[in-house]
């Protein structure tokens, strides 16, 4: 018998958080720190020249840091595409070029502006469908496209030609953001011969690395601290304030702290790929689903991030929960100069379902079948096979799920499942 | 004119890194010197929940309260690696690294229990309320603190686990490329003002595949939040990217839902242990967004008869495809 799992305890961690005493990046304090603020580009796609002498000579000014001041200028969760200050080229508006570090943010502010920035604008791509075009402007030495996911199951083709009703649609879905409650902030400090980042992060041990390999620092010399954290949802899995922080540290060796405000935070993290997702779905005359195929574009700005996970995660869920035994699907990931997208709750499995939970309700519609009906006839069960051909042997129970969810609908709705007006 | 529809959507979330990438988690189980039981883990509390319910695996592994569990796991100083807090794998993973830790911890714990209390096998042997007996005769027990007290160097267990996956072939995508794959069907009411274009969804309701509940509560609290960010996700939130310029950058005009938009979302917890996860739970963290947004494009072409292919759905979008099919 279970005693402590399946009981409704208060969440460990929510007193502190309601009575305020939980302590977030933003309310450490340290005696002597200074503060950093980040100058970001202004332009999406342009070289630059960066001169910070007339910034430097502003009272209260410790130092800017620039690409110059970095061991190992780069930095990103599967390729290394990031530079933690850009150097001769910003690839999308908010990348980040300097770091100053002041006695007071007002200072801090003051020498952003002093920062003289030379840009020579160059052609940018904001549309993921034009990046893939083989003229589109490059936004890294290698082409635009990261990554193309293949997913072959039967034959599609011959399946269209019997079916008895075919659903083609094309979906799009916007950036957006997380919007976390907590603006990103952090605090650095030395203590004996480590140094000692506090920032609210969903991989604590992630973030060290990143630090040591850009810094060309050893693991043992960093120390992470991961206090309350203000929301994440994927938008704390890429780094920003991180390495900075920690290089001012040790440069100056003096605590040093950074607070994003709102506007700040928009710019700096990751974003929700949009996609394209054109869809052809066919049904037999029993209305069971007989071939599907997706072509899904997704569009993961200047910088890769995670884009090839989220876009084989898009490829393999493109299906929905459903039994189709011919299925084509082609999923693609492109740079374009759009702020980068990253992890955001769902990671390519919340795009899809805006396309394939529409087709499947065009499709009963064609059919004359009710929506739940025509699901149930076709959603995964026990001893099913995914597109990918993964069997799923246990734990299924989408029937029950759907039977429960159409159970109190039809007990708590007014409105009539099939009537359109 | 106000015309009302429903809607359902379905959908499924595979759980981790996934591709047969090593999705490991690493923790640490150990005695402390009062008789409470340390669990040193690198995982995140982000608002998820992750501390209470990974403190709940830990005090059923090892028959105690958690009150009785010290949870640290806020630096990279004293705690393993245990992978993101992403890919809604904290529960499954991290949980099953901490059942293996707290269950090698208990087996230590019941080899010094044999050695103070002059027993011949480990046969029998019962750990609970901070104490390891023979289930034979209770009268003879040591407790966590007796032996925390008694011991020269620190019981401390480290265990990991890899979630099973494979990488998928490069031209097939066939494999088995995450698991465990988690369940959820949401089915909504709206209401579309057809002169302002305004949609608001007056009901919803959830039904979630959760494997087993480790904490009914959170999970409900995961419900909402899942609803509310695709609610935003379908109808409002827009950054208004021009020429990669974001334009709404403040929430005075990038819209996320507030309470007040949110309907009440009964919450349907459907369990089917997963034999693999820790007490058969699954994680819910994604899983519990995916099927929400579609189910309220869905009840809009019930309510107005117009098929929104494009999110989101704000009241001018709305307008201009109700004009189009006039």
């Amino acid at each position: 018998m279970l005693k402590q799992v399946g009981k409704a305890e208060i969440r460990v961690d929510g007193p502190a958080k309601v009575t305020g005493r939980a302590s977030y990046p933003q309310d450490l304090y340290m005696a002597g720190m200074l503060y950093g603020k980040t100058l970001r580009s202004s332009k999406p796609h342009a070289e630059i020249t960066i001169d910070t002498t007339e910034a430097e000579g502003l009272k209260g000014v410790i130092k800017i840091l620039t690409f110059k001041d970095v061991p190992h200028n780069h930095y990103g969760v599967l390729f290394k595409d990031h530079e933690v200050f850009c150097s001769k080229k910003v690839r999308s508006i908010g990348d980040p070029i300097a770091f100053v570090i002041a006695t007071s943010e007002k200072i801090a502010h003051m020498a952003i502006e002093k920062i003289k920035i030379d840009y020579r604008e160059l052609p940018g791509v904001f549309d993921a469908i034009e990046a893939m075009q083989s003229d589109a402007p490059k936004i890294h030495d290698k082409g635009n496209l990261i990554y193309h996911y293949k997913l072959r199951r039967g034959n599609v083709e011959s399946a269209f030609d019997r079916a008895a009703a075919v659903a083609e649609n094309t979906y799009r879905t916007s950036m957006v953001d997380h919007a976390f409650l907590q603006p990103e902030a952090g605090l650095a400090y030395l203590e004996g011969s480590q140094v000692v980042v506090c920032v609210a992060t969903q991989y604590p041990h992630f973030d060290r690395q990143e630090i040591s390999e850009a810094l060309a620092l050893p693991l043992d010399r960093i120390k992470v601290i991961n206090p309350a954290v203000g929301g994440a949802f994927g938008g704390r899995e890429d780094i920003t304030l991180q390495i900075h922080l920690a290089l001012a540290a040790i440069l100056i060796g003096r605590p040093v702290k950074a607070v994003y405000s709102r506007e700040e935070s928009f710019a700096a993290h990751s974003k929700r790929h949009p996609m394209v997702m054109t869809y052809k779905t066919a049904a037999d005359a029993e209305g069971k689903l007989i071939a599907m195929e997706a072509s899904i574009v997704g569009d993961t700005g200047a910088y890769a991030s995670w884009a090839i996970n989220v876009i084989r995660k898009a490829g393999v869920h493109a299906t929905g929960p459903y039994v189709i035994p011919n299925v084509k699907v082609d999923s693609y990931v492109v740079y374009t100069n759009n702020p980068f997208a990253g992890a955001m709750r769902g990671f390519g499995a919340t795009q899809v379902p805006i396309a394939h939970e529409q087709q499947m309700d065009i499709l009963a519609e064609k059919l004359r079948l009710d929506p739940i009906e025509f699901r149930l006839k076709n959603c995964f069960k026990p001893g099913d096979r995914t597109a990918t051909g993964q069997l799923l042997h246990h734990s299924v129970p989408l029937v029950e799920c759907i039977d429960k969810v159409s159970e109190w609908m039809n007990q708590n709705t007014g409105a009539d499942g099939g009537a359109i007006e | 004119m106000k015309k009302r529809g429903i809607g359902i959507g379905c959908g499924f979330y595979g759980t981790g890194y996934g591709n047969g990438f090593p999705d490991v988690s690493r923790a640490r189980a150990k005695l402390e010197t009062d008789g409470k039981i340390g669990i040193y883990v690198g995982a995140t509390e982000v608002g998820q929940g992750a501390k209470t319910v990974l403190q709940q695996i830990a005090a059923e592994a090892m028959g105690v309260s958690i009150e009785d569990i010290k949870f640290y796991c806020e630096s990279t100083e004293n705690t393993p690696d245990a992978g993101t807090a992403a890919a809604s794998r904290q529960t499954y993973n991290t949980g099953n690294a901490i059942k293996k830790a707290c269950e090698a911890l208990k087996e230590g714990l019941i080899y010094i229990a044999i050695d103070k209390l002059l027993l011949n096998s480990a046969v029998g042997i019962r750990v609970e309320n901070k104490k390891v007996y023979l289930e034979s005769y209770p009268q003879s027990a040591i407790s966590f603190e007796d032996i925390a007290k008694a011991l020269t160097e620190p019981l401390c267990f480290e265990e990991s686990f890899t979630a099973g996956t494979t990488k998928m072939e490069e031209e097939s995508g066939q494999g088995a490329p995450y698991w465990p794959y988690t369940f959820s069907v949401y089915g909504v009411e709206v209401e579309v003002d057809t002169q302002t274009g305004f949609v608001e969804v007056l009901k919803a309701v959830c039904a979630q595949d959760v494997g087993r509940a480790i904490n009914p509560q959170l999970l409900e609290g995961q419900i909402d939040g899942g609803f509310s960010m695709a609610l935003g996700y379908a109808l409002m939130e827009d950054l208004r990217l021009t020429n990669g310029e974001i334009r709404n950058n403040r929430f005075s005009s990038y819209i996320i839902p507030t309470a007040l938009d949110m309907p009440e979302v009964k919450k349907i917890i459907v369990e089917d242990p997963e034999v693999t996860g820790p007490y058969g739970a699954k994680g819910v963290g994604e899983p519990v967004m995916v099927a929400a947004a579609p189910a309220i494009l869905n009840a809009i072409y019930n309510a107005v008869g117009v098929r929104m292919r494009e999110i989101p759905v704000t009241p001018d979008r709305l307008l201009e495809a109700l004009m189009e099919k006039e």
